[in-house]
């Protein structure tokens, strides 16, 4: 049964693959310290370095589908996200999201991107876990993933020396059959 | 509990440079290669080439060579191969070389034990296969060990002067069947 509604697409955002054209949005986020403060990115990005990043990049596969994320309505390029699969017969992915404009922060497009890449993972890509680490001061992304329905199943003490200090980086997770699509 | 590695009859493990001066032998056999793909000669260059690229067993290609439990004997060779990690589904192919263990069980053995792998170990959700329709001996083992006949190519391959139907036969998980009566 193919559905009605694109499996690439939520309630306001869409997945695509990302294009060399997405660079100049990729270098604002990822020279932004509001971004980054929780992305293992810390030094400053290049623009060489992004650009030959986005060239180099493989066709999407089940190891590693990236994309960028866009609103359904007027197409703005808000952020990226992925799912890796380090090894296929786990069927478990790790998920690495970022939204970048900060423009459409607290306003559900980060939660419809995580419903989006989740539903994508167990529907289309047939995994049996999906798992992320957050930074365990980013109540915000917590906040987020709960919603979606991950569980917080570990903390990893000191994780990440960022800004002069140690954090604590959260480990979280949801099973397939956890996963609840959204009511429309 | 008994190695995932091991049959009743049978060990898969890794292949090795070693294996081929056999592997060389047996492929070059037109009673082995009558009922596989293979029809032009091999150069004992390309069978070492060959043995170098899958020596490292992995989800892109879980290759192994069979070996008799009794007496560590080099017998076969058995692979799966073109993984769809979407699907989980992956396609099998088998060959005992050694045609003094032809018809002691040891195909047999050889098929549980690299099924019950796949989807022990890799997580497959189905395996596949292609059999030649006049190969009655590879059939039944199939058959044995649960594959359902899903398929026929209509003289799909063309090999001795003539076409022959080719039958598509696969195996679900949950239906591998382990036992050992005959």
């Amino acid at each position: 049964m193919i559905p009605t509604r694109s499996s690439m697409e939520g309630r306001l955002v869409r997945l695509r693959a990302r294009e060399p054209q997405d660079e100049a949005a990729f270098h604002v986020w990822f020279n932004d310290y509001a971004v980054t403060e929780f992305l293992a990115i810390r030094y400053p990005v290049s623009h060489l370095a992004e650009r030959s990043m986005l060239d180099s990049e493989p066709a999407l596969r089940h190891e590693r589908a990236m994309f960028s994320v866009e609103t359904l309505g007027d197409g703005v390029l808000i952020g990226n996200c992925e799912l890796r699969v380090p090894g296929a017969e786990n069927r478990c992915g790790n998920v690495g999201i970022a939204i970048g404009h900060t423009g459409y922060r607290d306003r559900g497009y980060g939660t419809d991107t995580m419903r989006t890449l989740s539903r994508f993972g167990f529907t289309m890509m047939n995994l049996h876990r999906i798992e992320l680490t957050v930074d365990a001061t980013n109540a915000r992304a917590r906040h987020v993933y709960r919603t979606v329905g991950f569980v917080e199943e570990g903390l990893l003490r000191d994780h990440r020396f960022i800004s002069g200090a140690y954090r604590d980086t959260v480990v979280m997770s949801i099973l397939r059959n956890e996963f609840q699509e959204d009511p429309l | 509990m008994t190695s995932i590695f091991e049959g009743t009859l049978i060990r898969l493990r890794a292949r090795e440079p070693e294996d081929a001066p056999l592997l060389y032998q047996w492929f070059n056999d037109p009673e082995v290669t009558e009922h596989l793909a293979m029809r032009y000669p091999l150069s004992m260059k390309s069978e070492r080439e060959f043995v170098e690229s899958v020596s490292s067993p992995g989800y892109a290609h879980a290759g192994f060579a069979v070996e008799t439990l009794a007496e560590s004997r080099l017998i076969g060779g058995v692979d799966l191969i073109n993984i769809r990690p979407e699907c989980r589904c992956a396609s099998l192919g088998i060959a005992i070389g050694d045609k003094s263990f032809w018809d002691g069980g040891y195909g047999t053995d050889t098929m549980r034990t690299a099924c019950h792998f796949g989807f022990a170990m890799m997580n497959l959700h189905r395996i596949e296969l292609e059999v030649y329709a006049n190969n009655e001996r590879a059939r039944h083992v199939y058959e044995k060990v649960g594959f359902v006949l899903e398929g026929c190519r209509r003289q799909a391959l063309y090999k001795y002067g003539r076409y022959q139907d080719v039958l598509v036969m696969s195996l679900l998980e949950g239906e591998l069947r382990l036992d050992h009566r005959p």
